[in-house]
């Protein structure tokens, strides 16, 4: 059953394939260049420290910015590539056999329909998932060259860890339940793409920041306009919010906002005549500065759950699925 | 044997399209066994009738029962159970003929591989052949072949014999009958090709305008039925005892179908044994006007 079930899906995943290496190939390649041009101009030309007395560090700058062109493109590809596999291998494979008719072959043989499509899925999903895997190692290491060890800001954490293969799961499903749903392979596609990016942007924008209670850093207040913020946050962190809140508290006071402290401080500032006399206007307000942040060590907790979520989300999309295939008839 | 437990049954059933009729209060039973034709014109609802008998349709009234259980519930025991040629004769088109018939190897554990191949190579079809590049006719080949190899109690054979040159017709129907020879596989084949029908059928169902007309054994539709021909003079009166299921008439004589219970001793009208062609155009030409009878029709087809 699996041989045939494979079979019908081959094609497509040969394609799939084929792309993905394309991919790999063009990311290894860019990945090293920009490698190489940092190595260059940071560490053998101590650009970084020393820009203006060097000749040809605005060369070498150059170079690493152009690369960091093509990193922008490649993050984007990085970040569609579980959208697109999943829903390209996906939204076929129940609206095909409909479209072509031959469910009507399919399900009238010896095993259930739920069997058939329970294959099927199983089949796809291991393709599906084994593909994005095998690039997750690649994917790791691209995102140290580009960013090192940052990997849990938001764009650099979709593309991290084991997490783009929930995601892949979850648009494979969302492609699978779209087309027994719509029963059109184009229209599944379709829909799915806009599904798909507002699923992923509601749980990165709104739940992935809190689904690991954050860390906290506090120093006295500052406004932003005094420059570098000189808090104890770890290196590397995902920042969620700061600014000057009222002591006692780590988030700004009922009915205010981030930003409201930073008025405040602001204001000091502009109507002191020295720096003593501003001082004294922030204290009188009795704020500090306070950072809510995801610190490194949670990202891979942040990656379990957030997986999680997605894996969870497929598997009520393969329950519409089995639904949608059980009910369906002419 | 298996009188009791029809191999397909079906009560009031029927099925709306939107607001049109595609069958119905559809009443047959088919007895196990039997090889029985559908007929009936295009949009009779013979199709919509395999469909709801394969489980691939869902009935708007009614029910349909294969060998006592419902199709519609789709499980394992029914779906064995069927052999299901579908109109379109879907075949996964980029699959071999191999391929495709090892699909159904894996899928069907009473799959018989052997007469599946020798099905083929009797049809001179290639394996290797994409089922994509074969022609119409053969793609109808190989489906049947599937249909055949699958082993099921209860054929369902949606226009077979469509899109077929009349050598492969017979081919088709020469395989069909090897295969069903031990009596054991029930068939409920539509068609058009009525001429065809009578020499292996020997059960009858004619639907028309998504209504049954009739359903009974061949042998008792052809008996029952006589053409009677008379002078428009001498032809003023029916016999006694019949039902005129059609009528023709010229300047100089006058034809009639009709149904009956013994035999017609009136001399004013001479006696014909209809062919089942004629029996089945007339009732097709004549559906309106035999609506009524339909009734009996049917529930005489269940008594028996």
């Amino acid at each position: 059953m699996i041989e045939p079930a494979w079979r019908l899906q081959r094609l497509v995943f040969l394609v799939a394939i084929v792309v993905v290496v394309a991919f790999a190939i063009w990311l290894a390649v860019t990945g090293s260049l920009q490698a190489a041009a940092w190595t260059t101009y940071n560490v053998t030309h101590h650009c970084v420290d020393v820009v203006a007395t060097r000749n040809n560090c605005f060369a070498l700058g150059q170079t690493y910015s152009t690369l960091n062109n093509f990193a922008l493109v490649n993050l984007g590809l990085a970040v569609a590539m579980p959208a697109l596999l999943g829903l390209v291998l996906g939204a076929p494979l129940v609206a095909r056999e409909i479209e072509q008719g031959t469910n009507r072959l399919a399900w009238t043989q010896s095993i259930t329909r739920t069997r058939w499509l329970l294959v099927k899925l199983g089949v796809g999903a291991l393709a599906c998932c084994a593909i994005v895997g095998a690039m997750a190692p690649l994917l790791e290491w691209w995102t140290g060259v580009i960013h090192r060890g940052a990997r849990i800001l938001p764009s650099l954490f979709d593309i991290s860890g084991f997490v783009d293969v929930a995601y892949v799961l979850f648009a494979f499903m969302l492609g699978a339940a779209l087309g027994a749903l719509i029963r059109r392979t184009g229209w599944a596609f379709a829909v799915g793409i806009p599904l798909y990016a507002l699923a992923r942007f509601v749980v990165r924008d709104f739940a992935r920041p809190s689904l690991v209670s954050h860390s906290i850093a506090v120093s006295p207040a500052v406004s932003p306009a005094a420059g570098g913020i000189s808090s104890p946050i770890p290196a590397n962190a995902w920042i969620l919010h700061s600014g000057d809140v009222p002591l006692g508290r780590f988030s700004p006071a009922p009915g205010q906002t981030w930003q409201s402290g930073f008025q405040t401080v602001e204001n000091c500032q502009v109507a002191a005549v020295s720096q003593v006399h501003a001082n004294r206007c922030i204290a009188e307000n009795k704020l500090h500065y306070v950072v809510q942040y995801q610190p490194t060590s949670h990202f891979w907790a942040l990656q379990g759950i957030e997986s999680a979520i997605f894996i969870g989300a497929a598997l009520v999309l393969l329950g519409i699925t089995v639904l949608a295939v059980r009910r369906w008839r002419t | 044997m298996s009188e009791a437990v029809a191999a397909l049954e079906t009560v009031g059933l029927g099925k709306r399209y939107g607001r049109r009729w595609g069958l119905r209060d559809c009443s047959v039973r088919l007895p196990a066994g039997r090889i029985a034709a559908l007929v009936g014109p295009n949009g009779a609802g013979k199709s919509t009738l395999l469909r709801m008998a394969a489980g691939i349709a869902r009935p708007s009234a009614g029910e349909v029962r294969v060998f006592g259980h419902s199709p519609q519930r789709q499980t394992v025991d029914v779906l064995r159970k069927i052999g299901y040629l579908d109109q379109e004769r879907p075949l996964y088109r980029a699959f071999r003929v191999g391929q495709m018939l090892r699909f159904g190897e894996r899928l069907n554990p009473n799959w018989d591989a052997v007469a599946a191949h020798g099905y083929l190579s009797e049809l001179g079809i290639p394996g290797d052949a994409r089922v994509g590049k074969l022609s119409i006719g053969q793609q109808a080949q190989v489906a049947m072949a599937m249909c055949l190899a699958k082993q099921p109690a209860l054929l369902l054979l949606d226009e077979p014999l469509a899109a077929l040159d009349p050598v492969a017709r017979e081919g088709l129907m020469h395989l069909l009958l090897g295969s069903v020879a031990d009596g054991q596989t029930t068939v409920l084949l539509s068609s058009h090709a009525i001429a065809d029908l009578a020499t292996v059928c020997d059960y009858i169902i004619i639907l028309s305008a998504s209504r049954v007309l009739i359903a009974d054994d061949l042998d008792y539709v052809l008996a029952s039925h006589r053409l009677l021909v008379g002078s428009s003079e001498g032809a003023s009166h029916t016999p006694a005892g019949v039902v005129v299921v059609a009528r023709t008439s010229s300047e100089r004589q006058i034809e009639l179908l009709v149904r009956v219970e013994q035999p017609v001793t009136d001399p004013t009208w001479r006696v014909v044994e209809p062919t089942l062609e004629e029996i089945v155009l007339a009732y097709l030409r004549e559906q309106s006007a035999v609506t009524d009878a339909r009734v009996g029709e049917c529930v005489e087809g269940q008594q028996r």
